[in-house]
């Protein structure tokens, strides 16, 4: 059923439409979901995300948050393009709720895929009323741009009609196509304008933080501030429902005080949580069908020519930026917030319904953001700065530790696989049967409470299948799974399940063709289904570049591939050369191919490409987030580990673009570099690398 | 060099130190303080960022005195009569405002989300002030100690490559 259903949750953000829920309990977020609607974007919306000042400069209202990917950048190509304005004089204004319509969330690499075309109408149709004005290549007109710009309505329909839009059609362009650096490149190496969320400075802003719990879970018993009272620049600790916020004046201040106050707490989860328990397969199996069932063909278990059981581990987002936000109430009581997020309108919705307030008093405005790979999707930071701001009536900054980040934000949730295969006479698989169990993905404990969790339970999550429909032609398939509430909070990580799915995947197809003696890259040619050509190519691009035939593995140095198609819309496939070193495994070369149709900017897939592949290193060798004393056990970069300059090799990236539509690039790459990495280690040892990250003391 | 003395504007004593080439004063009340607030709160500078404040990460790199050093681990007192550049003064005095490490980030097309790259700019920086000509094993010393998390290694690898060139044909 649950699957059957899934039509309903298109469009899905965090929740179906309109749903609204408030739930007590929980701890650090905010546990009620309150989501306005947000389908496709529209022309009415494209058309508002272009302005005109009277300086002559084109303004471009986001509908899409900067975080790293580059989408600022290339949009103000699209609208050079369209036009004949110089890129100086077109500025991306990242997403703020006063000046967007509704927006969903930046998520899911769809950015270039469904909102440059629009764009791109948008800003032709300007071209238009431009052109009509007498302005040609941004050259102002006589009178000067002041009337177009103050004009009650910039583009009307009649020049919507007339648009031929250009940037996203085959043929040569000037702007669209060429490998512009990212937008503000000059502020990020100087330093002379702010940027990010902690560059906000407001006139009298105070600092604060919410105390935390040493277990998750955990519920505050008891806390007195006399010690720390007469401190300077202290300004006091105020409870708000199950939170307590503390202010000073300063940073160092507020440290001062957090690190003598000694809150009680009770409750919190045990010492002994067994997470990999909850989400073991096998007991799952054990008692029959998985919960979801997303292909629902028979395979008996004594069919299976090979039969592996997989395991992942939760991985944390670790940006660089710690959530960080601004907020300030005005004399009127309408409240601003300044932060770096994913998702300004969910934020504004989530902030209303906490504080009580009606939404148009709320504004959020989106700061460049210090990476996100799907955890800044969340309420968090954002309701802390406007408790504390109404509590203790001053402008506030909360900005997390990294602490926080490892133990009050969510993870990409461990999963189990079992994968099992037969195989035809010919060699080609008959059967497949993939049953897993994750964490949960898109119905996130961290956003929901129990009525919402109760009233998702019906569904299978649909983050924790992405990715595990096989492009393997094999004529029975059973893809089963289920989604289980762990006792901390998990979510959306770069490519969601394709990541775990993937990997899990093209273990075992490497697995099947090193049973079979057949050569890996052959193997895969043989059995990808006929409606995945552009899978296909990729491979066959991958393997010419890195001369995959002269390629030797020996026990020293291995040799892997592996592949994937990202949302039914992209493609990669990765050669990953793994060299011994000691006890350890270093990735020595990485060769991939990528598909994302039609680049806008070149340069900015191919460090979308680059960045996946760093974190498919990671993924296969480092990653790691366990639970300890009731808690996450990491703390900091020391003691959770991420590729670090002497880890990423020399990658050698070959982009294909053969006139194909364009989707997206930002977690592609990553579902083929991990299991190209850890298939190089098994063609180094002959048996497959059963659980990530690798390492030494696990292999057999 | 410079010594506490009175602050000339108000009655508060004032510690002193050096940024970017310039005296600035800092309250006594801050003496404590990690010199990464006194640089952000206080003095208004966007360079140094807080990434993990146990100095693992690097976000927070400042040169004291011309060595990398980490703000979130040194308080103000700690730099008291020294001299301190940021992101912010890097470049000073060089053509077009750009230290030719910036040039070259611009160059090679560095940045992804960019919050990690005053460590990357500021380690490098240090480095090739100190050895223009440093090899590839102190360059991957030095650069080891600062976390990217978007992955942009390989283009730091490359700017590295375009800054030293630059510098090469200057000398």
């Amino acid at each position: 059923m649950a699957i059957s259903r899934r039509s309903l949750l298109k469009g899905f953000g965090w929740a179906t439409a309109g749903l609204v829920v408030t739930a007590g309990g929980g701890y650090g977020v905010s546990r009620r979901l309150a989501l306005p609607y947000r389908g496709m974007p529209t022309a009415q919306d494209a058309s508002a995300w272009l302005r005109l000042t009277p300086e002559g400069v084109i303004e471009i209202m986001m509908p899409r948050a900067e975080l790293g990917q580059g989408i600022a950048i290339s949009f103000r190509q699209v609208v050079a393009e369209e036009t004949g304005f110089p890129l100086d004089r077109i500025r991306a204004i990242q997403p703020r709720t006063d000046l967007l319509p509704p927006a969903r969330a930046t998520v899911g690499s769809d950015s270039v895929k469904d909102f440059a075309p629009l764009l791109a109408s948008a800003a032709a149709a300007l071209a238009v009323v431009l052109k009509r004005a007498g302005v040609v290549d941004g050259i102002p007109p006589p009178v000067g741009f002041r009337v177009l710009a103050t004009a009650p309505r910039l583009i009307d329909a009649a020049a919507v009609r007339e648009a031929i839009p250009v940037s996203l059609k085959a043929g040569p362009k000037r702007i669209v196509g060429t490998a512009e650096p990212t937008d503000a490149i000059r502020a990020i190496v100087t330093g002379d304008a702010p940027l990010f969320a902690d560059d906000i400075r407001l006139p009298g802003m105070v600092f604060g933080a919410v105390l935390r719990s040493p277990r998750l879970g955990a519920v505050l018993s008891e806390v007195d501030d006399a010690k720390v009272r007469a401190l300077p620049g202290y300004l006091g600790l105020r409870r708000v429902g199950e939170r307590a916020l503390v202010a000073a004046e300063s940073r160092g201040a507020l440290e001062r005080a957090l690190a003598a106050l000694v809150p009680k707490w009770s409750g919190g989860l045990s010492d002994d949580a067994d997470i990999a328990a909850l989400i073991d397969v096998d007991r799952g199996l054990s008692t029959g069908a998985l919960e979801h069932v997303a292909r629902n063909a028979h395979f008996a278990p004594g069919e299976a020519f090979a039969d592996l059981r997989l395991d992942v581990p939760m991985a944390a987002h670790a940006c660089m930026e710690p959530r960080t936000a601004v907020a300030r109430f005005d004399e009127a009581g309408r409240l601003e917030v300044w932060t770096g997020t994913q998702d300004v309108t969910f934020i504004r919705a989530a902030l209303a319904q906490e504080l009580g307030l009606s939404r148009d008093l709320v504004t959020v405005i989106g700061c460049r953001v210090g990476g996100g790979f799907g955890g800044k999707t969340l309420c968090m930071v954002e309701l802390e700065a406007a408790l504390l701001a109404r509590a203790f009536g001053r402008s506030v900054k909360v900005q997390w530790t990294r602490l926080d980040e490892f133990r009050e934000a969510f993870h990409r949730p461990p999963s189990s696989h079992r994968i099992r295969a037969s195989l035809a006479t010919d060699g080609t698989p008959d059967g497949w049967h993939h049953a897993f169990r994750s964490g949960h993905v898109m119905f996130t404990s961290a956003a929901m409470g129990p009525v919402l969790q109760f009233a998702t339970s019906f569904f299978g999550d649909p983050g924790v299948l992405r990715g595990a429909i096989p492009p393997y032609a094999a004529a029975r398939q059973r893809v089963e799974f289920e989604d289980v509430r762990l006792p901390v909070h998990t979510g959306p990580w770069r490519g969601l399940g394709a990541g775990p799915n993937i990997w899990a995947m093209e273990t075992m197809v490497d697995h099947l063709a090193r049973l079979k003696g057949e050569d890996p890259l052959a193997f895969r040619r043989r059995i990808i289904a006929p409606q995945w050509p552009r899978l296909r190519r990729a491979l066959d691009r991958v393997a010419a570049l890195a001369g995959w035939s002269a390629l030797q593995s020996t026990p020293e140095r291995g040799y892997g591939i592996a592949c994937g198609v990202y949302k039914e819309m992209s493609y990669a496939a990765v050669i990953a050369e793994v060299t011994r070193v000691g006890e350890q495994m270093r990735v020595t070369k990485l060769w991939c191919a990528h598909d994302c149709g039609l680049m806008l900017n070149p340069g900015q897939v191919q460090a979308q490409v680059e960045g996946n592949l760093v974190w498919g290193i990671g993924m296969a060798l480092f990653e790691d987030l366990t639970l300890a004393e009731g808690t996450v056990a990491q703390t900091s970069f020391a003691d959770y580990a991420v590729p670090r300059f002497s880890d990423v090799p020399e990658m050698i990236i070959a982009l294909i673009d053969e006139g194909e539509a364009p989707t997206g690039a930002a977690e592609t790459a990553i579902v083929a570099a991990a299991p190209a990495i850890t298939n190089a280690i098994a063609a180094m040892t002959g048996k497959p690398v059963l659980r990530l990250p690798w390492r030494a003391d696990r292999a057999a | 060099m410079l010594t506490r003395r009175s602050n000339q504007r108000g009655g508060r004593n004032a510690m002193h130190f050096v940024l970017n080439g310039r005296t600035a004063a800092i309250p006594e009340s801050m003496a404590d303080d990690r010199l990464l607030w006194v640089l952000r709160d206080h003095l208004a500078l966007n360079g140094p960022k807080y990434g993990c404040g146990v100095g693992v990460c690097g976000a927070c790199v400042v040169h004291v005195d011309g060595v990398a050093e980490r703000a979130c681990l040194l308080t103000a007192k700690d730099i008291e009569g020294r001299e301190v550049t940021t992101l912010e003064g890097l470049g000073s005095g060089a053509a077009g405002g750009l230290h030719p490490v910036q040039q070259a980030w611009i160059d090679a097309g560095v940045p992804q989300c960019g919050y990690c790259q005053n460590g990357q700019v500021m380690t490098a920086a240090a480095l090739l002030n100190a050895n223009p000509l440093a090899p590839r094993a102190d360059i991957a010393a030095a650069m080891d100690s600062v976390v990217c998390r978007c992955g942009t290694q390989r283009r730091i690898a490359a700017a590295i490559d375009l800054a030293q060139q630059m510098l090469r044909v200057r000398t």
